[in-house]
């Protein structure tokens, strides 16, 4: 059945996505839930949150906020915590309870502006889609809120989108990203809500060009392109040692990687055109090449395995057990989207 | 930052009265701050038992999770634990689903694939639904009904409805109900009992154990420790349920509605004069005889012990642990220690524990995890000792025991082992 997850268990949702992207940026973030979202996302899907502080928030929505649809109380419970943290602004993220309630997330950001005075970010996540939507819907509206002034351009200034830990599976991912771009000559490398604060948003226009690491950037880049004449290319330098040091030997075999699209197309352009980039998450076309896949489930996963074999699968150690039938070798790489496990070696 | 975290002192607290308790302490007046100290709040199944654990209590059951993708995303983590592995499974919903509830048709399919797909067939499928359900109005009594007869298997709901948390049944209560609504009728026989209220075992060494067997006790039954279904079943030949939980009150009381077995409620306290009043009344109600002073006094003797060898304590205690931190910071300043801080819910059900506090420690400071301005939390004084998860996460430099481990303390063994445990990390740490 379509839907039904007998062997995986669920990946990363998109609120989790949004917050990965905002998490350093300084803001209140309030999930607009009942507590359980909140929960998900800080206990599993954001590392970074045991061990740095953020002022992220659950809206603690009830029963009868849902059936009265009490905006104005939560815009008051929103401003009444930003005098207590002090942040520069708020970002307001939807869940399943105001996605069935149909709350409209465009007024409540005026409500709160208007309230607080500061700016808001809105942004519309159901709990229905991946990581990947969220973090593309965060990445637009931060450029769109806070990078509104055209700047002159620094030469050798570097803005990166698409990093965060569920994409990178670490929690230095914005160091080491930002290193692998400082080794191709960029001198000053902005990885956008890992590494990066604020006031690098707000001054994005000044990039001589960006990079795209991973799909969930794509939609900010454009918008880049459009409002300042930004180029942007589309990459993904850093992969683990431990992978790279494997690639090698898979020359000329026939090998599929299960991963998001950016890290997979790294793999091909290291190893060849024998590579086929599969991901259950979003697959641009533009950068797909003819055989590459996007699994719409794990019925569909489940039965290209049954159908194929390969000399060598490269995906998230979860996935191992489903494919070792099909696969004469499993080569791990973590994806934290999926499994909620950082690289080797890296721990919280 | 912003402002400091709010708090108030005992003696202020006591003196506005439980009508009167401030809105910073109140959940549903404020957002709710997210850090490690509250993750038991948020998620209470992130560590210890939330809904979907608890609903797998029935031995043998699986769980089908129908709800978004993002309720079932930590539960990947209790997949990577042996006695969850392949027990749970999700039918995940879309955007169409979550505003027309067309997913409830699938329902009864997806449980019968997912019969077929275990290699032993279930014992019951528990069906977990979330706050979507809650505010579709799903009638899921009726979609299990359903979905058992298609399946040929029982089909329980377990409802995850975090949006009425502080409601009349709030989750973890329902859930309680939830796993003893396979319990059928027979027999009772006079000398079994069933604890009910924990999803994990009381401690080996609970005197509960020894005294009931005193009494004529042969079967003390717990859910957690029934092997399989079978036994489970046997849980319906109590003569009486004995509750150690507010929580598994409800449960009790649709036991004794269905089962004609009928309840006695035991609280856990760390008072010790308390807990033997406590079993007076138990030994009362239930006709039972037994000698708890040995208990008594080797309660009694841990926390002398621990006072004589390490003084007067300045504790700080927190929530997320295996007790009510107000009641606690009671008994601990009834033992003669002191109390600087206390991390707490206060509500209409302990209140009480704070009037008796504020005669004693009038200047004790009273916080809420969830209160917003606990992001700008500030240790102001060392304690000497920190008990509770959370509280250890505002003092990570003090000796302290997070006291929320899965094995139940209880009773007079639950101060027994408590104090010991204090008195070896001190020592621990002083050898160190």
């Amino acid at each position: 059945m379509k839907m039904l997850l007998k062997r995986l268990s669920p990946f990363a949702p998109d609120h989790s996505g949004a917050v990965s992207v905002l998490f350093e940026l300084g803001g209140l973030i309030v999930i607009c839930d009942a507590g359980g979202c909140t929960g998900n996302i800080c206990g599993f899907d954001e590392p970074r949150w045991f061990t740095s502080k953020c002022a992220l928030f659950s809206a603690a929505l009830r029963d009868m906020d849902a059936i009265l649809g009490r905006d104005e109380h939560l815009v008051r419970k929103t401003a009444a915590a930003l005098e207590d943290t002090g942040s520069e602004f708020s970002a307001l993220i939807s869940t399943p309870v105001p996605a069935v309630i149909a709350t409209d997330f465009k007024a409540l950001k005026r409500m709160t502006e208007r309230r607080t005075g500061k700016p808001v970010l809105a942004i519309s996540a159901a709990g229905t889609g991946l990581y990947d939507s969220g973090a593309e819907t965060a990445y637009l509206e931060l450029m769109q809120v806070f990078a509104i002034e055209t700047l002159p351009v620094e030469q050798g200034r570097a803005g990166v989108l698409g990093v965060t830990p569920l994409d990178f599976s670490r929690i230095d991912a914005g160091t080491v990203v930002a290193e692998s771009f400082r080794k191709n000559g960029w001198k000053d490398v902005y990885c956008y809500g890992m590494g990066a604060g604020l006031e690098t948003i707000r001054t994005a226009s000044a990039a001589e060009k960006n990079f795209v690491v991973s799909p969930s950037g794509l939609a900010a880049a454009e918008y880049l392109k459009k409002t300042f004449g930004t180029p942007y290319e589309v990459c993904c330098p850093y992969l683990p040692e431990t992978l790279e040091k494997e690639l090698g030997s898979l020359t000329g075999k026939k090998v599929l990687v299960i991963h998001q699209q950016f890290a997979g197309n790294e793999i091909r352009k290291l190893v060849g055109k024998n590579v086929i980039v599969s991901s259950f998450f979003r697959m641009e076309k533009e950068w797909m090449e003819p055989g590459d896949i996007q699994f719409s489930g794990e019925e569909a996963f489940l039965e290209h395995f049954a159908n194929e074999k390969y000399d060598a699968v490269i995906g998230d150690p979860k996935f191992k057990h489903l494919v070792a039938h099909a696969a004469e070798r499993f080569i791990p790489f973590c994806h934290f989207a999926v499994s909620g496990q950082l690289e080797e070696g890296q721990t919280i | 930052m912003g402002k400091s975290a709010y708090y108030i002192t005992a003696r202020e607290l006591a003196a506005l009265g439980r009508e009167h308790i401030p809105s910073e302490l109140i959940s549903a007046s404020h957002l709710i701050y997210s850090s490690p100290a509250t993750l038991a709040f948020n998620s209470p199944g992130a560590q210890g038992f939330g809904v979907k654990r608890a609903g797998l209590a029935v031995p043998g059951s699986v769980m089908l999770l129908v709800a978004p993708r993002c309720c079932g995303r930590n539960t990947s983590a209790l997949g990577n634990d042996s006695a969850y592995a392949d027990r749970f499974f999700y039918l995940l919903l879309d955007d169409t689903d979550i505003v027309t509830g067309r997913h409830l048709m699938r329902i009864p399919e997806a449980v019968k694939e997912v019969c077929a797909s275990c290699e032993t067939f279930p014992s019951a499928v528990m069906i977990c639904i979330t706050c979507v359900d809650a505010l579709l109005g799903t009638d899921m009594d009726r979609v299990c009904r359903k979905a058992s007869a298609a399946a040929d298997v029982p089909v329980v709901p377990c409802y995850m409805y975090a949006l009425t948390r502080e409601g009349r049944v709030p989750p973890m209560t329902s859930v309680r109900k939830s796993v003893y609504s396979l319990l059928e009728k027979q027999p009772r026989k006079t000398d079994s009992v069933n604890l009910l209220g924990y999803f994990s075992p009381l401690r080996d060494d609970s005197e509960l154990y020894t005294l009931l067997r005193q009494g004529g006790i042969k079967q003390i039954r717990e859910i957690s420790r029934c092997a399989d279904y079978a036994e489970y079943q046997k849980m319906s030949e109590a003569n009486f349920n004995i509750v150690l939980n507010p929580e598994a009150r409800y449960a009790a009381l649709d036991i004794e509605k269905r089962l004609e077995i009928p309840f006695i409620e035991l609280t856990r306290i760390y008072q010790i004069e308390k807990i033997r009043n406590q079993y007076r009344l138990l030994s009362q109600a239930a006709g039972l005889n037994f000698d708890d002073a040995p208990f008594f006094a080797e309660a009694e003797n841990a926390v002398q012990t621990c006072l004589k060898e390490h003084g007067s304590l300045r504790f700080s205690i927190g929530e997320w642990s295996n007790c009510d931190p107000f009641e606690l910071s009671l008994a601990l300043l009834r033992y003669g220690f002191k109390v600087n801080e206390i991390f707490g819910t206060i509500g209409s059900g302990n209140f009480v524990y704070v009037k008796r506090i504020a005669e004693l420690s009038p200047e004790t400071r009273i916080y809420s995890n969830l209160s917003p301005s606990m992001i700008s939390y500030k240790e102001t004084e060392k304690p000497d000792f920190v008990i509770g998860q959370d509280a250890m996460y505002y003092h990570p430099d003090s000796p302290g025991l997070r006291w929320n481990g899965e094995a139940q303390p209880f009773g007079y063994s639950g101060v027994t082992a408590l104090f010991r445990e204090i008195s070896e990390t001190l020592k621990g740490r002083d050898a160190k």
